[in-house]
């Protein structure tokens, strides 16, 4: 099996602030790897040091087989990068900036008008290749960054929030492409916000103050939740929620319209107990049933937990 | 490199056709800067001094002093007053620069053979106005003094032409080789055009890193393998284009407008400009990979461009500037330009005298890029 990325103790620090704290990571060749958690949880700074734009403080980390901190240029090579905030020229066409950058990644002649036009087609911006990118939709800025990323075939693509913002039929284009430059080889290392992104990763990292708290495929996540989950169906939704919080070994509650999600250590006890509870306080409950996490409720469980760990030590 | 060099000039060029506005500026401000700086300064020589007289003594050997300040064109006469308090007063309004005074006895004493006065009451606060007066001054009774003791002597029987000779044995005969005219705009135009290339060149320079930087597509070429000296050169290559096309239009403005010599030596001169545009593009540039933003940018070349406005000997001789602060102005590639342009222009200097600039400007260019790239951060350490 080998490795596009791998990092061992990977660690950044601004000042006082430690962004990556010593983060092991490892991503086989052609896969989409899901990076997620919270703004601020150190995912851009990651990917900033393994496209050779940061240094690492500590640690190293090897892309494409390269060593970021001794051949940045090399990684730079090898890579494309679609930043968070969209970077391209804006007083540019969007054939323009396909054709800078294509020649920029030292692309020549001929090659280079063919990758560029090529890439364009590929993301469905042939017919818009004239227009100033700053007069393009959020969208299509997305697919013309993405196009950047893509121009000179690079076995790895590091896309920080490719869909931030998108609408859902943009975001299921992204994807689209996405599978597409995963068929064909390339490696894709992935930060979203979106929980049904995720689901579509192969492997998932779920990253909280600089490392990982959760990571394996998105099956493996919801098996190895450390918490049973109740679903409750019960009127008024709110009182249900807030007399099942008060509830010992209660761990979390989460509402989605007219259900709850009940998070426990276990529930053995748990569903009989809450049922007498909720009737007592006057709360009609139609049902209670254990019910297997969604990744959703995965995340909320794994951020709660890291929570409680930094509240304690 | 050639090719990403070409890339990075070419995608320069179109951003820069693709903003009128700014490209009018570029094309118009200079033009319009020579034109005005030079407008300015030809009219630099002072000329009709306001000043008035307060004639107390009031006879025909004190008429015959009014009478002789009256030729001269230093001074403008705005008449005479009654007495010193009202002089007084005109000169603390600033409605006059100076007041010459005849005092009462003024005939009397010389007639007497005593030591007579001619007083001046003048305003310090402008330096150049004050000697003026007095020079003019000094030449009204030189020739008073002469032309009476002619008298004096005649009237003991020496001829006037004798006389003359007697009283005034030496004359001072002069001569002058270059800029004839003694004008000041003719010394003042070389550095007048240095200082507006500079101008636009170390601005215009600065701000192109840090604005891609605040746009954030500087992230995005950062991702990619392309070097410093490419992007440097890149960004260099169509600001140079630029540049020299405000040479040309400057150069026609002072030959057509400032009587400077630009058609007879045109080579030589666009060398110079050439030269001298580079090593400031270069230090634009490396202004621009030291600023995080682009107001720091303008800040830091604005605190370049003046302290070289007032130590390069651009309008005033780099002699006039104390040793200790020489060095100092030796740093700067203005001084070396505006030195060899006054030579081509005023002294008709080829390039057997002015090669030694050439060779410095030329040592700018490299060391100020070498340190551009140097100083540009590919990744934060």
């Amino acid at each position: 099996m080998s490795l596009a990325i791998e990092t061992a103790n990977l660690t950044r620090r601004f000042g006082a602030v430690t962004a990556v704290a010593g983060l092991n990571l490892s991503v086989r060749t052609g896969e989409i790897f899901g990076f997620l958690g919270p703004n601020g949880a150190g995912k851009t700074t990651t990917i900033r040091m393994l496209c050779g734009l940061l240094l690492p403080s500590e640690g190293t980390a090897r892309v494409a087989g390269l060593d970021v901190r001794r051949d940045a240029e090399a990684v730079k090579r090898c890579v494309g990068y679609m930043p968070q905030r969209f970077s391209l020229y804006g007083d540019l066409t969007a054939e323009e900036n396909l054709d800078f950058f294509a020649g920029v990644y030292r692309l020549s002649g001929q090659e280079r008008r063919r990758r560029a036009s090529e890439t364009l087609a590929r993301v469905g911006l042939a017919d818009r290749r004239r227009e100033l990118t700053e007069h393009l939709s959020g969208g299509l800025k997305q697919r013309l960054a993405l196009a950047c990323a893509l121009v000179h075939s690079p076995s790895i693509l590091f896309l920080d929030e490719p869909t931030a913002g998108a609408d859902p039929p943009s975001r299921q284009r992204i994807w689209d492409l996405l599978y597409e430059a995963a068929a064909e080889g390339r490696t894709i290392l992935v930060t979203t916000h979106y929980v049904e992104e995720a689901e579509r990763c192969q492997t998932i990292g779920f990253m909280h103050r600089g490392r990982f708290i959760g990571l394996g495929s998105p099956e493996q996540c919801k098996a190895e939740m450390g918490e049973a989950l109740l679903e409750v169906d019960a009127l008024p939704v709110m009182q249900a929620a807030a007399v099942a919080r008060r509830l010992d070994g209660v761990t979390g509650v989460s509402i989605y319209g007219h259900t709850l999600r009940v998070f426990a250590k276990t529930t053995t006890h748990l569903r009989h107990h809450l049922q007498e509870v909720l009737v007592a306080q006057g709360v009609a409950v139609k049902s209670i049933r254990a019910v297997a996490p969604t990744l959703e409720d995965v995340f909320m469980s794994l951020t709660r937990g890291a929570q409680d760990t930094n509240g304690t030590g | 490199m050639l090719a990403v060099v070409g890339h990075v000039a070419r995608k320069e060029t179109r951003q820069i056709l693709r903003d009128r506005r700014s490209l009018l500026l570029i094309l118009v401000m200079p033009i319009v800067l020579t034109f005005l700086f030079g407008k300015a300064l030809e009219t630099g020589e002072l000329r009709q001094i306001p000043s008035v007289i307060l004639n107390q003594d009031g006879s025909p050997e004190s008429n015959v002093i009014v009478t002789a300040f009256s030729t001269y064109d230093e001074v403008q006469l705005q008449g005479e007053v009654a007495t010193l308090q009202e002089a007084q007063d005109l000169l603390a309004q600033g409605k006059i620069k100076a007041a010459i005074v005849i005092p009462r006895g003024f005939m009397r004493q010389i007639e007497a053979g005593e030591e007579a006065q001619l007083q001046l009451l003048l305003d310090g606060t402008d330096n150049n106005s004050a000697p003026i007066v007095e020079g003019v001054a000094r030449r009204v009774i030189q020739r008073y003094n002469t032309e009476r003791a002619i008298k004096g002597l005649w009237a003991r029987g020496v001829r006037p032409d004798r006389g003359r000779r007697l009283i005034q044995p030496v004359f001072v005969h002069r001569e002058i080789r270059y800029n004839p005219g003694l004008q000041y705009l003719s010394y003042v135009m070389p550095g007048v055009i240095g200082l507006t290339l500079q101008l636009l060149t170390v601005m215009l320079m600065a701000v192109t890193i840090p604005r891609e930087r605040e746009r954030g597509t500087l992230d995005q070429l950062m991702a990619t393998p392309i070097t410093r000296t490419e992007l440097i050169l890149g960004k260099l290559l169509p600001y140079f284009g630029i540049s020299l096309l405000n040479v040309a239009t400057i150069l026609f403005v002072a030959d057509r407008w400032f009587n400077v010599p630009v058609v007879e030596r045109l080579p030589l001169l666009l060398a110079l400009c050439a030269l001298f545009v580079l090593s400031s593009l270069a230090t634009g540039l490396l202004i621009s990979t030291v600023s995080r933003s682009q107001f720091q940018a303008v800040q830091i070349a604005v605190f370049y461009i003046l302290p070289v406005f007032m130590l390069s000997g651009a309008y005033a001789p780099i002699e006039a500037i104390p040793d200790y602060i020489r060095p100092i102005s030796s740093l700067f590639p203005l001084m070396y330009f505006s030195r060899a342009v006054r030579a081509v222009t005023l002294r008709g200097a080829g390039l057997s005298l002015v090669w030694k600039d050439l060779v410095i400007l030329g040592g700018f260019v490299l060391i100020l890029l070498y340190w551009a790239v140097l100083s540009f951060r590919k990744r934060v350490a």
